[in-house]
């Protein structure tokens, strides 16, 4: 099966145009932003600002706090855009990894963060902030919808990941799942969702 | 290098989510340079977690999209020189904008000072908190240790697979009682000890095997230690263990004048 699949994304690579449309907007847009064009921000504002905040916010549990971070994080791109390289994933991913890591950093300045048993007693805490939380904030309309096609497992690991920011070591760890097999379970779902979605 | 299998362990999804140490991150890097169809794969995945992601998004508030650009302009224009107007200086307006000034002045020194005495007071109480925070998991942690510990030798001491064999305190140390639990399958040994009086410097204690009649050694340990201690693996065939003092370190043959306690293996 997976052979297959190679050799059909292998033969489609000529000749897909929307992806290869895609791919050297994102570039225009990366060379935009690499000479200040204030209009490129704007417009990776615009695009992309709403994605980023349900990933702060979901990390960070407080709506005030996460705009500010989203501050903070669009500040960043802008000074460090000419850090990002193509070759090493899509801009998008460069820019949710700054915010991810500027999310974590915020809860980590706070309290005590010595050690790795120490963290399950913040882990313990913000479970039970994660549970009210995440039942205010499932908005994505055809989210769900999408969501509940997918095995249990594997909604179970998206869910938790994509919607409760937990890291798949914290799933692993809270839930008493080997690592493995919560990695395994997340590309699973992650090859069923590209479906899902019609990503080919 | 298996491009499939490394497809299939699922480290390009970990990556995509940026969850890998640094070192895998770049050995993923190396990886994606090389081979076509992992750059291929990633793609992919990327354009999956970037439509979940959409679809998950949060609309910030309108302020937010101000505030940034404004911080932006800001920023840009503070590196520029502000230039003057020359023609507005007339004299009303510089008595306004002296009143104006020690107007501003003094209710924000008094603002100062009131901010500045409750933050002072807030941070105390926060860096009690924080240290309070810090006592509390480090006696977690102590706890926890310790019941991790517990819970190994529990489990131990309730496996079949262990045998225990109780070695009898002799005329040296009457007193003292001690057990071996021996899985002769795996060769593990595990001690405990009660009752054993601690040695002086220079001595330990030295548990031996007795095996065909010869004393192997099982090692060394001091006389105040709780719980389960693991020993060197013993070798099937034992028909007794017994401790003895000898010289710290150990030695290859044990004082038999020194014997402390001795049992024999109890076939369960």
């Amino acid at each position: 099966m997976p052979s297959v699949f190679l050799i059909l994304s292998w033969r489609k690579t000529s000749c897909i145009i929307p992806a290869a449309y895609k791919h050297s907007s994102e570039e225009a847009l990366v060379v935009a932003l690499q000479r200040r064009d204030r209009s490129a921000l704007e417009y990776l504002y615009d695009h992309y600002s709403g994605a980023l905040l349900g990933v702060i916010t979901r990390i960070i549990k407080k709506e005030e706090l996460a705009e500010e971070i989203l501050q903070d994080v669009f500040l960043k791109i802008w000074d460090r855009i000419d850090t990002y390289d193509s070759t090493k994933g899509k801009l998008f991913t460069w820019m949710l990894n700054i915010a991810r890591n500027q999310a974590i950093d915020k809860t980590r300045s706070k309290e005590f963060s010595k050690g790795k048993k120490t963290d399950d007693i913040e882990n313990i805490v913000s479970k039970v902030d994660r549970k009210e939380f995440t039942e205010l904030k499932v908005e994505g309309i055809g989210l769900q919808e999408i969501l509940q096609k997918l095995p249990e497992e594997q909604r179970f690991v998206i869910d938790h990941h994509y919607l409760k920011g937990y890291t798949q070591a914290e799933m692993s760890e809270e839930f008493n799942l080997p690592l493995g097999t919560v990695k395994t379970r997340m590309r699973l779902a992650m090859k069923e969702l590209r479906n899902l979605l019609k990503i080919a | 290098m298996n491009v499939e299998e490394y497809i299939s362990s699922g480290i390009l999804e970990a990556y995509a989510l940026g969850e890998l140490s640094e070192q895998e991150r770049k050995e993923v890097e190396t990886n994606l340079q090389q081979y076509p169809a992992l750059r291929r794969e990633l793609a992919l995945i990327e354009e999956t977690q970037e439509q979940l992601l959409m679809k998950a998004a949060i609309k910030p508030s309108a302020a937010a999209k101000t505030t940034l650009f404004t911080t932006l302009d800001t920023r840009r224009s503070a590196s520029k020189v502000v230039e003057l107007d020359t023609k507005r200086s007339d004299v009303s307006f510089w008595k306004f904008a002296a009143a104006a000034a020690v107007t501003i002045a003094l209710v924000s020194s008094y603002l100062a000072f009131n901010y500045w005495t409750k933050w002072k007071a807030t941070e105390n109480s926060l860096s009690d908190l924080i240290a309070q925070n810090q006592r509390v998991a480090q006696d977690y942690n102590t706890v926890n240790e310790r019941l991790d510990q517990i819970e190994k030798d529990l489990n131990i001491m309730n496996n079949p697979a262990f045998n225990r064999v109780v070695m009898k305190g002799t005329a040296n140390a009457p007193g003292s009682i001690a057990s071996v639990y021996w899985n002769e399958a795996t060769r593990e040994a595990y001690l405990s000890i009660k009752g054993m009086k601690e040695l002086a410097q220079e001595n330990q204690y030295q548990l031996w095997a007795i095996i065909d009649g010869k004393p192997v050694d099982v090692g060394v340990f001091d006389g105040n230690f709780a719980g389960l201690m693991k020993m060197k693996e013993v070798q099937p065939g034992a028909a007794a263990f017994a401790v003895t003092i000898e010289p710290r370190g150990g030695k290859s043959s044990p004082t038999m004048e020194t014997m402390q306690v001795i049992g024999n293996v109890v076939k369960g």
